[in-house]
């Protein structure tokens, strides 16, 4: 294939990620906010539009039009980088995930992932950990001391929980014996058996991993409303400030889900009922019905407080996790 | 409640031959020189056994030489008596009694905010309602009800477009002084001992804070150190108020004190009144008042179980007990005109006569509400994360429970059945049958369990009400309008004559209670809170102390969230559930 081609449907995939992605993550906002509305015995927004579904626009349109007040004492360059820093590594985590088979479009051939790298698991706790960066900088940044403290708090369930993603993750690789999003997948289809059925303890570890990197219920410690008002992002106006949750609790949730869907759930796999887009159903239903979880979740259960999550990060999931690592590395030897 | 027996009192009086037994109608006090108050309240609270501080204030007598009489208000757990202490300030001072009870800190730091009053030995005798560097002391009666105006504040055109001529506004621009930016940092930084450490300021407005409460932790990591409260952004001089309005006048003030539990508030206060009256309340009356005293407690707790879930991250808990809170409102305002500040209650009876239809709708509440009890308990009793928030957090011992003058569930929570409607029965609580639960560990879990259990003995009592009312005959009088205090219902006023002139009369002249002192309390969702009315005679009272369940429940706060971390404190405060209203008054 020639570069300039190459590079070309590389571009287009990456504005198709981006455009569906962001896309279905300002929609998520809606389907939350209605979600929440029906778990607690209200309608949620049905003034805006058939069923509010104009809300995201104009929660959009207010965000962008309000004032946003830089604080005198922040650290500016830093303060802005911050957002970006928030945004930039949840969108990357897109960039590995293949959402379904490759196919043959005039003659060459197309891959629906943005770049197929066969360390792409690698780049997932890279972009993973980079997520803190975020967090860091804008409760240091703000100068002040509510996100401060929310910003140590996440800083420290991101670090520990970090570890123990890892170490889930690991079975995985074993059973696949390849780091390559598509060859995990490929790897599910060939046996006929989702891993999810191998690696089951891993599967509810990867759960907690993803309930706590993306900082939602039971371990929004960063956010705590009533201790920090917000949290980390408490100085942050307009869009800024709703970047933060766009990129924290909708983009990487998503993305996080459709990485789980790809290492435990087949990823594309399923019976051929949608016609050619099958696939692509698939992955996208197997995708909200983790993210669906995860919201549920968000809308019961109390929160933990920081120093019991990183507790439990350390002493009961990372043991867990390896213990899981050692046993599934010596079946995978033996058999 | 009776009073100190005759036993005790000849006995307290061979250990101390100069103490004085006074015995008035409804107290019972003993006088004492003040150099012999701190072994006298040793002795009261180890040998005699009245280990439970309810509280102290003083009354100032302008005419009189020591000019300020301290009171002191304790409690014997197991005889079940009170005794009301009297001591003369000297020199406009007091010794102070923080050896002995640490939550007279409070109340003395009251009393000196208040009067002036210096404690000696006192650690921290700063302002507890005003702000650091305020020169006077409100309810000292020489102090005017509107303040002294002694501060120009200019109007906004003035500080535009400076004088003009004629004047920008016609009112007078000396003003009573009013706490500036400035004064409030003197009050934060005052409290700061080291420089370069993190304090973290809370309020005074705050989601976590339930109101207006300003808290300063000073942390180590997220470990809090050393911790302080402070007060008084929402006091608005309710005793001072008092002093200056007739009886029933004083009665929609008390609503505004724990806004959120009204009826109880103005229980309370129509006990103290009709006590000191001696007004006899009808029985429909008083089934009435009970049933919306504990409707009322159960609207009171499910703000608190709402509130106290939010602060834990529980988003849900907060709507579906607002739901149930929404129906006891309506059930309120169908009766009283109000769903907050309702004023239903009137000194002898009740404004209005229940509302037609009133009885069904409770009984409908009454079916309902056990379902979603078992709502709230399936999303937090066994919740673990819930149980990890709550267990083995900001654990009170009996011990703290006397010390610190804790009433309540809080004390209750503790292990200490001490439930003023079971031992002062007020309004129709001695006729109906309830339990009063208690905690074991009284921590963050306990107070929660027993306030989720005191709904369900609410329910009961509201049960038994109801049948009684149900029998009652629907013309049964409503209010006790033969005694020449009472005002008569409004429809009757309009056509009976005799009851327009005496409604008039009291209008203008006032109850005219007789001379004498009176302490009553109710069990409120908060705590006992009190009225101590002392009388001169005449229509208004000479001095009315509010003794609030929730400040004394928050005194202890500091010392329970110390080495705790932000996230306990806010467990911890939900669970003692002040009312900044009530704290402030």
């Amino acid at each position: 294939m020639e570069l300039w081609l190459s590079v070309l449907i590389t571009f287009v995939k990456v504005l198709l990620t981006l455009g569906v992605f962001l896309g279905i993550s300002t929609y998520l906002t809606w389907f939350e906010r209605k979600l929440a509305g029906h778990i607690q015995g209200r309608l949620g927004p049905k003034l805006v539009g058939p069923f509010g579904l104009l809300q995201p626009l104009a929660d959009g349109i207010k965000l962008l039009t309000k004032e946003s007040v830089v604080p005198q004492n922040a650290d500016k360059p830093v303060y802005y980088l911050a957002v970006v820093m928030a945004v930039a590594p949840a969108l990357l985590l897109f960039s590995v995930i293949p959402f379904g088979p490759s196919f043959t479009l005039f003659r060459y051939e197309i891959k629906p992932i943005v770049s197929d790298v066969n360390i792409a698991l690698l780049l997932v706790f890279a972009f993973g950990s980079l997520v803190v960066y975020g967090t860091i900088f804008s409760g240091w940044a703000s100068n002040s001391k509510y996100a401060f403290i929310g910003s140590l708090r996440k800083s420290a369930v991101i670090i520990s929980y970090e570890v123990v993603l890892g170490f889930s993750v690991l079975g995985v690789i074993l059973l696949a014996g390849t780091m390559s999003t598509t060859g995990i997948v490929q790897a599910q289809i060939e046996r006929g058996v989702w891993f999810i059925v191998y690696q089951p303890v891993a599967f509810v570890l990867y759960l907690f991993c993803m309930l706590a990197e993306s900082g939602r219920v039971p371990f929004d410690v960063q956010e705590a409303e009533a201790e920090l008002v917000t949290g980390y992002n408490v100085e942050y106006g307009g869009m800024r400030f709703g970047v933060f949750p766009l990129a924290e609790w909708y983009l990487n949730v998503m993305a996080l889900s459709a990485i789980a869907v790809v290492l435990f759930l087949g990823g594309w796999s399923g019976p051929h009922i949608f016609g050619p887009v099958s696939p692509y159903v698939w992955f996208i239903l197997k995708m909200f019905g983790l993210v669906f979880f995860v919201l549920w979740l968000h809308w019961t259960l109390p929160r933990f407080q920081a120093r019991d999550i990183t507790e439990i990060g350390w002493k009961v999931m990372l043991p867990t996790a390896i213990a899981n690592l050692v046993l599934t590395a010596v079946l995978v030897y033996v058999f | 409640m009776p009073w100190m027996n005759q036993v005790t009192a000849d006995r307290v009086k061979r250990e101390f031959k100069e103490v004085e037994v006074e015995r008035t109608k409804h107290t019972t006090n003993l006088h004492v020189r003040q150099e012999k108050l701190v072994d006298l309240m040793l002795h009261l609270k180890e040998k005699e056994g009245y280990k439970l501080f309810v509280d102290h204030t003083c009354i100032d007598f302008p005419e009189k030489k020591e000019r300020f009489q301290g009171i002191y208000l304790l409690y014997n757990p197991d005889a079940n008596e009170r005794v009301l202490v009297k001591t003369w300030a000297v020199g406009g001072e007091l010794p102070s009694l923080e050896k002995v009870w640490p939550c007279a800190r409070w109340a003395e730091r009251e009393a000196y905010d208040m009067f002036g009053v210096v404690y000696r030995g006192h650690e921290n005798l700063r302002r507890m309602f005003m702000w650091e560097g305020y020169s006077h002391f409100p309810l000292r009666k020489d102090f005017p009800l509107e303040g002294i105006p002694e501060v120009e504040l200019p109007s906004l055109t003035e500080l535009y477009a400076g004088r003009t001529d004629p004047p920008s506004h016609d009112y007078e621009l000396v003003h009573t002084r009013v706490p500036t930016l400035e004064d409030l940092e003197r009050t934060e930084k005052s409290r700061l001992q080291k420089k370069a450490q993190l304090v973290l300021n809370w309020g005074p407005l705050h989601p976590g804070t339930h109101g207006t409460i300003w808290f300063l932790f000073d942390l180590d990591g997220e470990r809090v150190v050393q911790s302080d409260v402070i007060l008084g952004q929402l006091h608005r001089g309710m005793e001072k108020i008092a002093e200056n309005v007739y009886y029933f006048q004083f009665l929609p003030y008390t609503d505004r004190m724990d806004y959120i539990s009204a009826i109880c508030n103005e229980l309370s206060y129509v006990t103290a009144v009709e006590k000191l009256l001696e007004v006899e309340v009808p029985e429909k009356a008083r089934y009435v008042r009970t049933m919306f005293a504990e409707l009322q407690r159960i609207n009171s707790h499910l703000l608190w179980l709402g509130t106290g879930a939010l602060d834990l991250g529980a988003l849900t808990v907060f709507l579906y007990a607002f739901r149930e809170r929404e129906k006891i409102m309506d059930i309120i305002e169908g009766n009283a005109g109000f769903r907050l500040t309702s004023a239903f209650l009137r000194i002898g009876g009740l404004h209005y006569d229940l509302a037609e239809g009133t009885l069904d709708v409770v009984r409908a509440f009454l079916k309902d509400f056990p379902n979603r009890l078992k709502e709230y308990h399936n999303l937090l009793t066994r919740n673990r994360i819930w149980l990890r928030r709550t267990k083995e957090v900001g654990v009170i011992t009996r011990e703290d429970v006397y010390d610190y003058g804790l009433t309540g569930p809080v004390a209750r929570g503790s292990g200490v059945p001490y439930d003023i409607r079971k031992l002062e029965p007020y309004a129709a609580y001695g006729e109906v049958d309830f339990d009063v639960p208690v905690g074991e560990v009284g921590d963050v879990y306990d107070r929660y369990l027993v306030r989720m259990e005191e709904m369900v003995q609410s329910l009961r009592i509201v049960e038994q009400c109801l049948s009684k009312l149900e029998k009652l005959p629907k013309s049964a009088p409503f209010v006790n309008k033969e005694h020449p205090a009472v005002m008569a219902p409004k429809e009757e006023v309009f056509m009976a004559l005799e009851d327009m002139v005496k409604n008039f009369r009291i209008v203008v002249h006032g109850e005219s209670a007789p001379p004498g002192e009176v302490y009553a309390s109710g069990e409120n969702p908060r705590g006992e809170l009190g009225f101590y009315i002392y009388s001169v005679g005449g229509s208004k009272p000479y001095r009315l102390r509010i003794r609030s369940g929730a400040l004394y429940n928050l005194s202890i706060f500091p010392k329970l969230i110390k080495d705790g971390t932000i996230a306990d404190a806010i467990a911890l405060l939900g669970s003692l559930d002040p009312v900044v209203g009530e704290t402030d008054r």
